[in-house]
Formats: structure tokens, C-alpha cells, sequence
């Protein structure tokens, strides 16, 4: 996307470094829960604002990888 | 910017093995997939986040149920089509067609994979400048990647661009 910054993130780190997008958040969370657990509005903020985060910097980063899992 | 580095190499593979079993048992066998690799990420600035319009692009599978036809989620060639409905839209209008998750999270609470009330908040609270009013949503079981860069992402870049935003935030399923 040619002069629009992007961001993702993904539970998935194997494939996504594959990709190697130019922002890239990696968690422990798990396929079809990308942002948190149900109903854990903390968590899924803390992710998004992780993902958000790094909108504000040039692009290519070092992935994130953050502390954030389904299980305690 | 490249999308799909060594394009005819993956396709060529993908062809003689996944694509070939497929054809040959009607079965889908990972074990004999190559996912695409790239070996360079895109460089591009980066934006003051409370200053710019983001726009959400989802691969979760969301469409409006009843208003749209669903994503051919059964397909196993998968569906390189997308969707578009408003950000205001509420989680009881929206249905999710993508057979490759377990929806169990998403149908108790739609924002672990569309965050649509938690953006607004961001918004809100002026962490984020402006949320575009349109969701750009596909569902992401792409098995082929070459249809995915000539058949959906054209059509993704042609609404991003149109949009006016300034980022753009994928989350994926």
C-alpha cells in the first residue's frame, strides 16, 4: 500500500514472519481469538494498542512479540 | 513494492504438489503446502496515529447477513472476493463465513477479531485522529497465493486508496 502505513498482528508467528510484513505484533493468542480472549476488553486493547503503536514509526520494524495468551 | 517475492518458483510448487493432490483426490494437504515467503519487508513512514484516518481491513470472514452472500467459505480453492459494510455497523447484523477457525470466540464476542467499538473508543479518547466509516472485510483462506495478489488484493488497494486514510490496520483470523 504504496505510502500508507499498515499494521498487523497475529498469533500466528510462523507464517506471518514468513510474510514479513512492515509491522508486525506477535502473540501467544490462538486462530480466531487474534485480539484476546471473549469479553477481556484489557487484553484486546492492550493488543490493538501494541498494533495501533506501531503506526507511528518507519516501517520496516523489528517484530513485536508481546506476553499475551488465552491461558493465564 | 512486491507482494509475492519469487512468484513463478512458489506458483510452480504449489502447482506440482498442492494444487496437483488436490486435483488428483479432492483432498487439501498442508503438509505439501509452501506458504509464501518474502525476503524484504515494505520500508514506508510511519504517521502520527491521533492525527490520521485508519481504516480496518479484516480477513475474519464478516459480512452483513442480510444484506450480502456470504464468503464461499466451503470452497477449498477459498473465496477472493470482499465485503464492505460501515464501522458503525452493530455485531448483530454482522455473520462471519470462514471455515478455518473455530468461531466459538468470535460469536461470544466479535471484537477478539473486529474490533469496530474498540476503535471507536480509540477515536474517542484521541489516540487514533479518525476511523474511515468503512470496514474492508475478506475471508482468509487464500490457499492460492498468486489469485490473492491479482484478484483481491487489486480490489483491497483500490479501496484503500480511495479511502483517504492514512494507515491501515489488518487483523487477521
Amino acid at each position: 500500500m504504496n505510502g500508507i502505513a499498515t499494521t498487523t498482528t497475529s498469533w500466528n508467528a510462523g507464517v506471518s514472519r514468513l510474510v514479513n510484513p512492515p509491522r508486525l505484533v506477535i502473540t501467544k493468542l490462538a486462530r480466531g481469538a487474534t485480539l484476546g480472549k471473549p469479553h477481556d476488553s484489557d487484553q484486546q486493547r492492550r493488543v490493538l494498542l501494541a498494533t495501533l503503536n506501531r503506526l507511528n514509526d518507519d516501517a520496516p520494524l523489528d517484530h513485536l512479540i508481546l506476553d499475551e495468551a488465552l491461558d493465564p | 513494492m512486491v507482494m509475492l517475492e519469487n512468484r513463478d518458483t512458489w506458483y510452480t510448487y504449489f502447482k506440482d504438489n498442492w494444487l496437483a493432490h488436490y486435483e488428483a483426490t479432492g483432498e487439501t494437504n498442508f503438509k505439501i503446502y509452501q506458504h509464501p515467503k518474502n525476503e524484504h519487508a515494505p520500508s514506508g513512514k510511519g504517521v502520527t496515529l491521533s492525527q490520521s484516518k485508519l481504516i480496518l481491513i479484516t480477513s475474519a470472514g464478516g459480512y452483513l447477513k442480510n444484506s450480502q452472500t456470504p464468503f464461499d467459505a466451503p470452497n477449498p480453492l477459498g473465496d477472493y472476493s470482499l465485503r464492505t459494510f460501515p464501522t458503525s455497523t452493530p455485531f448483530s447484523e454482522i455473520d462471519f463465513a470462514h471455515d478455518h477457525y473455530d468461531h466459538a470466540a468470535v460469536n461470544t464476542d466479535p471484537q477478539v477479531l473486529l474490533p469496530l467499538r474498540h476503535l471507536e473508543a480509540l477515536v474517542t479518547e484521541g489516540i487514533i485522529g479518525a476511523l474511515h466509516d468503512m470496514v474492508i472485510s475478506y475471508s482468509g483462506y487464500l490457499p492460492i497465493a498468486t489469485r490473492t495478489v491479482d484478484e483481491l488484493y487489486p480490489e483491497v488497494l483500490k479501496l484503500v486508496n480511495e479511502s483517504g486514510a492514512q494507515a491501515a490496520l489488518l487483523v487477521p483470523s
